[in-house]
């Protein structure tokens, strides 16, 4: 832990907000609820669980109206919404870590088919052995797929997200589902102050949902997910998603746009950066930890090193422009990341291939190195102190002995 | 259920096709000829969810085409369950919120052997456990993963070869598994309101175990035997007298359970001996007499308690040792 004193949060006013201390699982649930969605399906997994058990409780209070579908396994649970958004009906669906894996086959054929499904993935990491420790391995497998994928810092976003998610994904420019990658515990499990979601507020903002050609008898015979020849259309499909992502940018824009005409709550669409002006370093990263990532930047700030933060808030579509314009004048950067991809170039994580492809193309790209944290074991600001560190020693002109740093790891880092 | 929605004679069958030209099935095909009469049962509000498999594979591909004149949606091979779980929740929910105009719409998962009686086999019984009303299940079953290339699947029956199960110098039988029987499994569960088995004959009594299940209030499956000449190695020509013959030897049981009753729509007087069903199917030629003997044994001693059951209304299980 660090010793320096931290800046208390200001108090909301409680005249103006009717808010509410809620964990993520249960704020992500009202989000779920001002959508209105039809169908929801669900299977337990830590840590996603949370906000199933609360849509439920808000079903059997009467709170809302949807049909619940207790499956008997993630597969089933996939296929369920996908059947059902493809039907005519909003859903909403989660898991987490090898729940996820389970139901891969669904999860693909989900994007691979258009249906906007919205999904809330409590990450965790993968067995064996089991372990209800934080990684982002879990995500990151989908990522390749046609979903988009937004990642939250906290409990007030996720929610916000979750609105958002629903509002893009059913846009007919995008039509492709949606998962909100909410950090294990550190979001799920965390309570904090949370301005609700109303339905007042955002009936504008979010339009009934509106599915052209619905597998319904309403709509005609429609043939969906027909066996094609790969000769006929076979990379004409896989273009259709391709374009429906690279759309999505600007959908993703004007609905954070619109998100704050109607709640008043403001973010940056892609990328949040803190202190990046005159930076000479940066921490790059995602999720709850870019909180602490930010207050241990702040503090080495007052040491007088020039180092800022950016925080990626969606991974798919890759925010590729907004990254290159945040780091144009650093000379180095550290990416933080919770997730492994073992065997792959210099050992290093998933998120350091992206913003190292993302970068590439640049006349003067600052040198990378990567930060893993895995296995679960939760990093202290001392670990973040220690990358920053590094990666300040790197833009300084001394070389690194290697591109990956295991920075909770005990024993030799080999 | 109104007796008058059932189909009394073939003269009360509709002239109108739901699954219709634009596949590319082979000649004789059970599975694509059970699919017509379905299709024809259930009529037009009607939405048809297609596990992967020859129903999914063979009823497309080369012209982008499709035979189905009612919505169609394709699901994963182990997703049958569970689709229609989704899509008949989906209407529901709809429905109930004023968001879809209220109507009956049937939802028939048309799986087969290897999609509902293995993979799927969690997702179906998840799918029979809830109460959607029009949700029917079809196990199209040919008795193995033909659209693959002839692989045993938990229905294919004992001596039978497959491309997994083949016979040689060691292995003399084939296939050594007991035939899975999916309408017990089914019946098994409480909430389940109709359950039968069929063939291709007589085909009004395939039509209307469609008509009953669909009408029965609750979930519902029949499961029905169907020839298939690439897989059990028979002459196009032979898919309808097949499904006769397995009739006639005792080799197929037609029965239903409703509401809790059991009854046996036919029995075989004289029973004919299995062989007169063996011998047209090239899967079992590598068999002996006594082979063919022993599996008129198997089913000598099964049907008794079929017998029993439609005696007493209720289900014995037939596998007592």
């Amino acid at each position: 832990m660090c010793a320096q004193k931290v800046e208390l949060v200001k108090s909301i006013p409680k005249e103006k907000y009717n808010v509410k201390i809620w964990n993520g699982a249960r704020a992500i649930a009202e989000a779920v609820k001002v959508a209105d969605v039809d169908v929801i399906s669900a299977y337990p997994i830590r840590p996603y669980t949370g906000i199933m058990n609360s849509l439920a409780q808000m079903l059997a209070n009467g709170e809302f109206k949807a049909e619940i579908v207790i499956a008997d396994s993630e597969h089933s649970q996939f296929e369920i919404v996908k059947h059902a958004s493809a039907t005519g009906a909003r859903t909403f669906v989660g898991s987490s870590g090898v729940g996820l894996l389970y139901a891969f086959e669904s999860v693909t054929a989900t994007s691979l088919g258009s249906v906007p499904v919205v999904g809330v993935i409590g990450t965790r990491a993968l067995d064996d052995p089991g372990n209800f420790g934080m990684e982002w391995t879990d995500v990151l497998t989908t990522r390749d797929l046609g979903w988009l994928i937004s990642w939250p810092r906290d409990v007030q976003e996720a929610t916000d997200m979750t609105l958002v998610a629903y509002r893009v994904a059913e846009d007919h420019r995008v039509l492709q589902p949606h998962f909100i990658a909410v950090d294990g515990a550190a979001i799920t499990h965390v309570s904090m102050p949370v301005i609700p979601p109303s339905k007042e507020d955002l009936s504008e903002f979010l339009p009934p949902y509106d599915l052209p050609y619905k597998v319904d008898p309403e709509d005609g015979p429609v043939s969906k997910g027909m066996h094609i020849a790969p000769s006929l259309i076979g990379p004409e499909e896989r273009k259709v998603i391709d374009v429906a992502l690279k759309r999505s940018k600007e959908v993703i824009k004007e609905a954070w746009k619109d998100f704050e005409k109607y709640t008043g709550r403001r973010y940056s669409p892609f990328i949040e950066a803190k202190n990046m002006d005159d930076a000479e370093i940066a921490l790059v990263g995602m999720g709850a930890y870019m909180k602490d990532i930010e207050l241990v930047a702040d503090m080495l700030r007052k040491e007088g090193i020039k180092i800022g933060t950016v925080r990626l808030r969606y991974l798919r579509p890759f925010p590729n422009e907004e990254l290159v314009a945040s780091l144009k004048n650093v000379k180095a950067a550290g990416i933080m990341e919770f997730d492994f991809s073992f065997g792959s170039p210099n050992g290093t994580g998933s998120l350091y291939h992206e913003v190292a492809t993302s970068l590439y193309d640049m006349d003067n790209r600052p040198k990378l190195l990567d930060f893993l944290f895995l296995g679960g074991r939760e990093p202290t600001t001392e670990h973040f102190k220690k990358a920053a560190e590094k990666v300040h020693e790197l833009a300084k002109g001394k070389a690194a002995e290697k591109k990956a740093y295991w920075l909770t790891l005990r024993g030799e880092d080999i | 259920m109104s007796e008058t929605l059932l189909f009394n004679n073939i003269k009360k069958i509709p002239p109108e096709d739901y699954y219709t030209a634009g596949h590319r099935t082979c000649a004789g095909c059970g599975p694509a000829l059970a699919y017509r009469l379905v299709a024809k049962a259930a009529g037009p509000n009607t939405i048809f969810i297609g596990p992967t498999g020859c129903m999914y594979v063979a009823n497309a591909h080369q012209f982008l085409t499709s035979p189905y004149a009612v919505p169609w949606y394709h699901t994963q091979l182990g997703g049958g369950g569970a689709a229609a779980i989704g899509t008949a929740a989906a209407l529901k929910a709809l429905m109930d919120k004023g968001k879809r105009k209220m109507e009956d719409v049937n939802v028939i998962v048309f799986g087969g052997d290897g999609a509902m009686a293995d993979i799927g086999l969690s997702g179906l019984s998840m799918g029979l456990s809830y109460n959607y009303k029009r949700l029917l299940y079809i196990v199209y079953d040919n008795e193995s993963y033909a659209n693959t290339g002839i692989q045993a699947s938990s229905t294919t029956p004992w001596g039978a070869t497959t491309t997994f199960t083949p016979e040689g110098r060691v292995n003399r039988i084939g296939n050594e598994r007991l035939k899975k029987n999916m309408a017990l499994i089914a019946a098994a569960h409480p909430g389940v309101k109709y359950v039968a088995t069929a063939t291709l004959h007589p085909p009004l009594d395939l039509m209307n175990k469609v008509v009953k299940g669909l009408n029965a209030g609750g979930p519902s499956l029949v499961h029905v035997l169907l020839p298939c000449p690439k897989g059990w190695f028979s002459e196009p020509s032979d898919t309808v007298q097949l499904g006769k013959l397995a009739v006639e030897t005792g080799m197929w049981a037609l029965w239903e359970y409703s509401d809790g009753n059991f009854k046996l729509n036919y029995k075989p007087n004289p029973r004919k001996h299995v062989k007169e069903y063996l011998k047209l199917q090239g899967r079992f030629s590598h068999l002996d007499p006594e082979d063919f003997d022993k599996i008129d044994k198997m089913v000598e001693e099964e049907w008794p308690y079929w017998e029993e059951s439609n005696k007493r209304g209720k289900i014995v299980l037939p596998y007592e040792k």
